[in-house]
């Protein structure tokens, strides 16, 4: 290879001559090159963007000359920038083309490579910005949306605590209504027993046998009536949650042999046997309610002797778990088919039967035994096969758990804590005590609880409590006597005194100076005995004073006392009545608790503020269940008197606070009270 | 409010001075007067692009200028980008590119922004993307449409062959065309399968926004 074709492949410099139209005339080795040669068209050449300027370059460069026009040639198809200068000469037009350096193109190439990717970067960038708004807006819309959704739960939420609210109330008044029924069936049914009954005993002369087999017939009417009124009673009292819990501790074997006499007379048919399978040796006590213990278990054998034609009812009892107890009433009788068995327990529900439609009851036994064995803290379950018999089970703990905690309490009180002030509480109710505990635990006081006055008064020897909060419903006991016991004595005297109450009706009319209160019917033989009781703290008494709107109520008095000693006075409604207690002075008054004019209050006060008639004993009779009254009255001999109602910590602390104020305990005590407790 | 031709003329002053800032503080005046984005980039943009070229054609330019004025123009294409008003997407998805060889990609970047503003969702592949290159993004992101950009027409063999690349890989998607090269090549166009083909962006994106509706929202 010669130096010149070196040369000559070095060169990016080419020279041609064409004519005006651009045919190629002649081509020198580098334009050949690239395809520019003679008899070629340079347009042809040239891509096709590039033909007008093509045009106008020729047009140019052979009018004067053309300087540094940019072309694209076409090489192999590939687009090639060339510049080319033009000038007309030796009849044509002579072009010194030259190739754009290669390398300025593959730079410019990758700069607006570069340009190009940054308008991408950039675009992405502005994108992601946009899908960020985008999904915040989408976040601010599903937060709006929850924000509604849950003030539509807040509305959603007051809706249901509304229909909760009616529905409770609603029910409220549904048990009100029952027990308010209950009880106006309880005026006539008591006049309708007390009234057989009186005629039975044949104070009013002898009767034949046919009236008496009809007075008989009636009695157990009314009495089954009464039953029935009783169970929804319970069951009422039970719903509202105002059954009081009384645990003692009580071996099986006597709660077995009491049954085992109870029934005795009332297993009606000789074919059924009733069998008490006495516990083996060792069985432990039980601690808890006997009461209803007993009563769920009398409610099983009536209705297994109901549903026996022949066989045996037998009662045992075992340990199937070491702290629990298990009672089993077992029949040979009808049994109950598995789709009846869940709903027996349902209130007024009996399953079909011929022995059912023949045997008597109110179908609230088995519901009303369920309820008393959750509040033993039991279970009470069935076993049956049709025809072959039933096995009823009570499985209860064998000791109330609300025992199990009443010792802790204890033990805990055994054990006078230094840093804190004691308050002694006198209150029989269990949950009551331990609502009292958990209020004023960590506050500077401690519990020493008493559940009965008699305990009151053993802790009192031992300890000077900085206050005492008094329970004036305590069962069979005077809190009011107590009251004035506290208030007497010089040790005790400055202990302030809180007595909390819950309306009631009975503690109430105590309260107000009551000595004693009954439950309709009465019985004459307890009515005798309680006259002679006032009689032995009061002298004789002659003048019974019957205040009663309701003729019958006096008419069965009036006759219960008409071969006694004593003589009946009657009065018809408040204003009579004391108008005859001052006129007449009687020894004792009989007073109706709800009397057309007014309540037995109005009675009570009328007598409280005349000397005359203050001292005499009243005797409340109701057969109706009470509406709260004014707490006032009790508040006249108390420090304080609060409800238990509203009974809250904060409360009970203030009221501990205003007692403890009333009664000259510095206040540096208190200020280490409130410290401790951190108010 | 700003005379668009005005507007332009001072834009391809500055683009021919290399002046980018200057570039940009045009296309801010332009919409604080009020013109629309499209206008920005149809009657200033797009046609300094073409007065560019034109001068290029009239030896008035060199290719060197000619670069440096892309570039601005990309810059303020860029610029205006944030501003797109942006219609509710409507789901269709386009892959967009520029033929294999074809180094004017401005064009496709108009293209790609009409597109997004018309609310077609856009993968934009952007200067000389070679078929295959193609093929695969169709792929990838499941596009609904393949846009391709022609700008120069001697890279009408390399659009042939994409066309023909994207048929064979994936016959369901519908094919157009935009670009200076397309001018009066819509026949040829259609006779290769390409459904709506234009010069001008707006022209084209109005086109398949049409053929979309016609088949549909997805």
């Amino acid at each position: 290879m010669s130096d010149a074709h070196t040369v000559q492949t070095l060169r990016r410099e080419f020279v041609l001559r064409c004519d005006p139209e651009g045919t190629i005339e002649h081509a020198d080795a580098v334009a050949e090159r690239y395809g520019l040669t003679p008899q070629a068209r340079l347009s042809d050449r040239v891509a096709v963007d590039s033909h007008t300027k093509l045009k106008d370059f020729l047009a140019r460069a052979q009018e004067k000359t053309a300087d540094r026009w940019e072309i694209t040639l076409l090489v192999e198809d590939a687009p090639m920038p060339v510049s080319v200068s033009g000038a007309a000469g030796d009849g044509g037009i002579w072009v010194v083309g030259n190739v754009l350096p290669q390398e300025f193109e593959v730079v410019m190439g990758q700069v607006r490579q570069s340009m190009a990717e940054l308008a991408d970067m950039h675009r992405t960038a502005e994108r992601q910005q946009r899908e960020l708004l985008r999904r915040n807006e989408e976040l601010s819309r599903l937060n709006r949306e929850l924000d509604d959704s849950a003030r539509g739960m807040i509305v959603l939420h007051h809706e249901v605590e509304e229909k909760s609210d009616s529905l409770r109330r609603m029910s409220e008044v549904k048990s009100r209504l029952v027990s308010n029924v209950s009880h106006e069936f309880r005026t006539p049914l008591n006049s309708i027993l007390g009234l057989t009954r009186m005629l039975l005993s044949r104070v009013d002369g002898e009767l034949n046998e046919e009236q008496e087999k009809q007075l008989q017939y009636i009695r157990r009417s009314a009495e089954s009536l009464t039953e029935l009124v009783n169970d929804v009673l319970d069951l009422s009292k039970l719903e509202a949650g105002k059954v009081a819990l009384r645990t003692g501790t009580f071996p099986v074997k006597e709660l077995f042999s009491a049954l085992r006499g109870m029934f005795k007379p009332l297993v009606p048919d000789p074919g059924v046997e009733l069998v008490f399978e006495d516990p083996p040796e060792g069985f432990p006590d039980l601690d808890t309610d006997e009461n209803k213990v007993s009563q769920v278990l009398k409610n099983l054998i009536s209705n297994a002797l109901k549903f026996t034609e022949r066989g045996q009812v037998v009662v045992r009892a075992d340990l199937p778990e070491p702290d629990k107890a298990r009672f089993r009433v077992s029949d040979t009788g009808i049994g109950i088919a598995p789709e009846d068995q869940a709903r027996i327990f349902e209130e007024f529900s009996q399953v079909e039967s011929p022995i059912q439609r023949r045997v008597k009851g109110t179908g609230l036994g088995l519901s009303l035994s369920k309820r008393l064995a959750t509040i033993l803290g039991g279970e009470l379950t069935v076993e049956s096969e049709i025809g072959r018999g039933s096995t009823f089970s009570l499985v209860l703990p064998r000791q109330h758990p609300e025992v199990r905690e009443m010792e802790r309490l204890d033990q805990e009180a055994a054990e006078l804590d230094p840093s804190r002030s004691q308050v002694l509480v006198v209150e029989d109710d269990r949950q009551t005590l331990f609502l009292y505990e958990r209020y004023l635990r960590g506050s500077g006081f401690q519990v020493i609880p008493a559940r009965s006055l008699e305990g009151a008064r053993r802790k009192l020897e031992k300890i000077k409590p900085a206050a005492v909060v008094l329970d004036i419903m305590l069962d069979g006991e005077s809190s009011w006597g107590f009251l004035r016991e506290l208030k007497s004595r010089p040790e005790t005297r400055d202990v302030p005194v809180l007595v909390v109450t819950v309306t009631n009706r009975e503690h109430k009319a105590r309260a107000l100076g009551a000595d004693e209160f009954c439950v309709k019917p009465m019985d004459r033989e307890w009515l005798i005995r309680r006259l002679e009781n006032i009689g032995r703290y009061r002298g004789a008494v002659e003048r019974v004073l019957v205040i009663d709107d309701d003729e019958v109520s006096r008419y069965l008095v009036r006759k219960m006392l008409a071969d006694t000693q004593y003589q009946v006075i009657e009065a018809e409604d408040v204003h009579d009545g004391v108008r005859m207690a001052q006129l007449e002075r009687p020894h004792v008054i009989f007073l109706d608790f709800v009397l057309p004019t007014g309540t037995a209050f109005d009675v009570l006060d009328a007598l409280k503020i005349d000397p005359r008639t203050r001292g005499i004993p009243v005797i409340i009779q109701t057969s109706k269940s009470l509406s709260d009254e004014e707490v006032a009255a009790l508040s006249k001999d108390s420090t304080s008197v609060i409800s238990k109602q509203s009974l809250s910590r904060e409360v009970a602390i203030a009221r501990i606070r205003e007692a403890l104020l009333q009664a000259g305990l510095g206040p540096a005590t208190l200020a280490t009270t409130a410290s401790a407790e951190g108010v | 409010m700003v005379n668009s031709s005005q507007l332009r003329d001072a834009f391809i002053e500055a683009q021919l001075a290399g002046d980018r800032v200057r570039g940009l503080e045009l296309m801010a005046d332009g919409l604080a007067s009020g013109m629309s984005v499209k206008d920005l980039h149809l009657e200033v943009i797009q046609q300094a692009q073409q007065e560019i070229g034109r001068m290029w054609v009239a030896n008035e330019i060199t290719v060197a200028r000619e670069h440096a004025a892309s570039a601005i123009a990309q810059l303020a294409l860029a610029q205006l980008y944030p501003h797109l008003p942006r219609a509710e997407s409507n789901g269709w998805r386009v892959v967009l590119a520029c033929v294999e060889g074809e180094q004017h990609e401005l064009a496709a970047r108009i293209g790609n922004d009409f597109l997004e503003m018309a609310g077609f969702d856009v993968i934009y592949l952007g200067a000389d993307t070679p078929a295959d290159a193609v093929v695969e993004a169709l792929a990838e992101n499941h596009a609904h449409i393949l846009a391709l950009s022609i700008t120069m027409s001697y890279h009408w063999p390399a659009l042939e062959r994409t066309i023909r690349t994207a048929q064979n890989a994936a016959p369901d998607v519908m094919l157009v065309v935009g670009g200076r090269a397309v001018e009066d090549k819509s026949d040829a166009l259609t006779e290769m399968g390409v459904v709506c083909s234009a010069a001008r962006a707006d022209v084209m994106v109005e086109r398949v926004s049409a053929e979309v509706a016609k088949r549909g929202r997805l």
